[in-house]
């Protein structure tokens, strides 16, 4: 496969853990020269130019949001959202384990470019390893003046904190995030105002994915339209795709967006597991859509406009061996004790389809429970606060619609 | 070594907002759980209500206001994990240890199932006590589970 990497280039290659191999394989030059050669209104023409969208989800602009803080004159912060805690994903912990500067690289220049004198990298509590690696890194750069104040002798100046959460997958959510670090409970913010415009301790704020900063620096060295020629047209770059469950070499691969869920499972993951027969693949964690044989030609891309949100990108291959009344315990589970509790349609919908999925295990489920479960689904889609109540009900949507086994 | 504090370990923070969280965590991790005590001291130190520090402490998982069981099993039920026979796993940690996942019925054993830790590639992902292990098979449980009885 000759595609090309942006995330995963080095890994393997280099020892993470030395500041010294990344510089020798041209690490930080990026930086230099957005600090030596550019200013910020080039660096956000060039990164919007380059089409980049967010890879936590939603698939915003990252140009337009770095735009909109870089604008504003007052205290401003930048956040890099390592809270990670979608199932079946765990690609921002591999670019930590794998390359954590070229992460380091890309909040500091991210950070420059809104006019953050204060960033925070917000990372899964779960994550104590990835943390030390963070921190060790942290030190190396500060040392050779990447960060800290005068940033390689220039007038920019920088502070770098690690803030650690505590277990809880709403956390994810930008504004619960947000309140997280300010010492609340983490539950989501009414929107507007944005993080954009009133967001950490009341200021301006920019919350980008983990996965979305490592792009930053490529994009800086090469440029905006290189990258953009690179995968879809409304959702250009490359991805970390995780392929787990039947498939012959389950494993993590980059590969340019708009690539078929076929192809990936095909040409990258060695196709279907021998002696297992294929039934439908999840993608993008819990909040996923299944996906059955005759789908797999969707192509992976961000945006409202695409076939298939690709989400966090992970990918689960289920075959027929495995049992549903399982899977859907696993996921109702899931939001039933992620959901955080501040709306009712959103605790009591996802605490009733729990319930419902255990009676679908023990053989027990009523004709009463059939018709309930289209009012909870509806509900969950049309009255919940946030998205995590949206997308508590899509798996199990799709498997009452898709695989008609109810 | 000194034994810690609750005063020494907030003494480690300063008294800003940004640091309840990790001075709970802290806490939780030091003494097992945040007391009643606790959250006095550590609402006078923060100049914040009572009910604010335990607002936020029932609030997140990591975070424990209750005392803990001597073993605490937790067992991750998401979705790859499912696929990796998680399941099976639960059913063999209740016979064994006569309990029933979700359920305290003495100070002694809880299990309890959990989402995602990100180790997804490497399921079933079994903790015991904070310490976390992957592949585990109906064989391996029994020598782990015997380390801790
Ligand atoms: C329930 C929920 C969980 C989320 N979890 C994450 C997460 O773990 N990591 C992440 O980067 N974004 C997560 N997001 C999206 C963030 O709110 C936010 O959109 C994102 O961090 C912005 O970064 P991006 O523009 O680079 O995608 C989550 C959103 C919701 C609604
Ligand atoms: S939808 Fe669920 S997670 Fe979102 S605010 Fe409501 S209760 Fe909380
Ligand atoms: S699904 Fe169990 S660790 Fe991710």
């Amino acid at each position: 496969m000759k595609d090309i990497k942006i995330i995963t280039e080095h890994w393997g290659k280099i020892n993470p853990l030395k500041i010294e191999d990344y510089i020798n394989a041209g690490g930080y030059t990026a930086l230099e020269k957005f600090v030596f050669k550019m200013n910020p209104e080039k660096a956000i023409e060039e990164i919007k130019n380059s089409g980049l969208r967010g890879r936590g989800g939603a698939g915003f602009s990252t140009g337009d949001k770095l735009g909109m803080v870089a604008n504003q004159k007052e205290k401003k912060y930048f956040i890099c959202n390592l809270e990670e805690s979608e199932p079946g994903t765990y690609k921002d912990r591999l670019i930590v384990d794998n390359n954590p500067h070229l992460l380091l690289e890309g909040i500091i220049i991210s950070a420059l470019i809104v006019g953050a004198q204060k960033a925070y990298i917000y990372i899964n509590g779960n994550y104590e390893k990835q943390k030390e690696i963070l921190e060790k890194a942290l030190a190396q750069s500060r040392e050779k003046k990447y960060w800290g104040e005068n940033i390689l002798g220039s007038a920019y100046n920088l502070e770098i904190e690690i803030f650690s959460g505590a277990g809880a997958y709403i956390c994810g959510e930008e504004t619960a995030l947000i309140n997280s670090i300010e010492g609340n409970r983490g539950e989501p913010k009414i929107r507007p105002p944005f993080p954009t415009e009133m967001g950490l301790f009341g200021k301006p704020t920019v919350v980008d994915n983990a996965e979305t900063i490592a792009n930053i620096p490529w994009i800086i060295s090469n440029g905006g339209k290189k990258y953009s020629a690179i995968g879809s047209k409304n959702s250009p770059g490359t991805k970390i795709f995780l392929l787990n469950g039947a498939v012959e070499k389950p494993g993590t691969y980059e590969a340019p967006t708009g690539i078929t869920v076929k192809k990936l499972i095909d040409e990258y993951a060695g196709g279907i597991k021998r002696g297992k027969e294929f039934w439908f693949v999840q993608i993008g964690g819990a909040c996923g859509k299944l996906l059955l044989e005759k789908e797999l030609k969707a192509k992976m891309e961000f945006g409202k406009e695409c076939e298939c949100p690709l989400g966090s990108g992970s990918i689960l291959v289920v075959d027929k061996g495995v049992n549903i009344y399982d899977l859907l315990i696993s996921w109702t589970d899931f939001f039933r004790r992620e959901s955080c509790g501040k709306c009712v349609p959103c605790r009591e919908g996802t605490f009733r389809l729990w319930e419902i999925a255990k009676r679908f295990r023990d053989g027990e489920i009523s004709a009463r429970d059939k018709e309930a479960i289209q009012d909870i689904l509806w509900t969950l889609d049309n009255t919940t606060f946030c998205p995590l109540g949206k997308f508590a009900g899509t798996a199990f949507r799709d498997v009452v619609e898709k695989l008609k086994i109810l | 070594m000194i034994k810690k504090t609750i005063q020494n370990i907030i003494l480690e923070f300063e008294p800003e907002a940004k640091n309840i969280l990790p001075a709970l965590k802290k806490i939780s991790a030091v003494f097992g759980y945040v007391s009643e005590e606790d959250a006095k001291i550590m609402a006078e130190y923060f100049g914040v209500s009572e009910s604010k520090i335990f607002e936020t402490a029932s609030f997140y998982d990591e975070i424990k206001t209750e005392k803990q069981p001597d073993i605490l099993v937790q067992i991750c039920n998401s979705a790859n994990c499912t696929v990796n026979n998680s399941f099976s796993i639960i059913s063999e940690v209740e016979n064994l240890l006569k309990i029933k996942s979700g359920r305290s019925v003495s100070l002694k054993f809880k299990l309890e199932e959990i989402s995602c830790l990100g180790r997804c590639a490497d399921g079933p992902v079994m903790v015991v006590n904070g310490k976390i292990y992957e592949r585990v098979t109906k064989s391996s449980l029994h020598s782990i589970l015997e380390e801790y009885l």
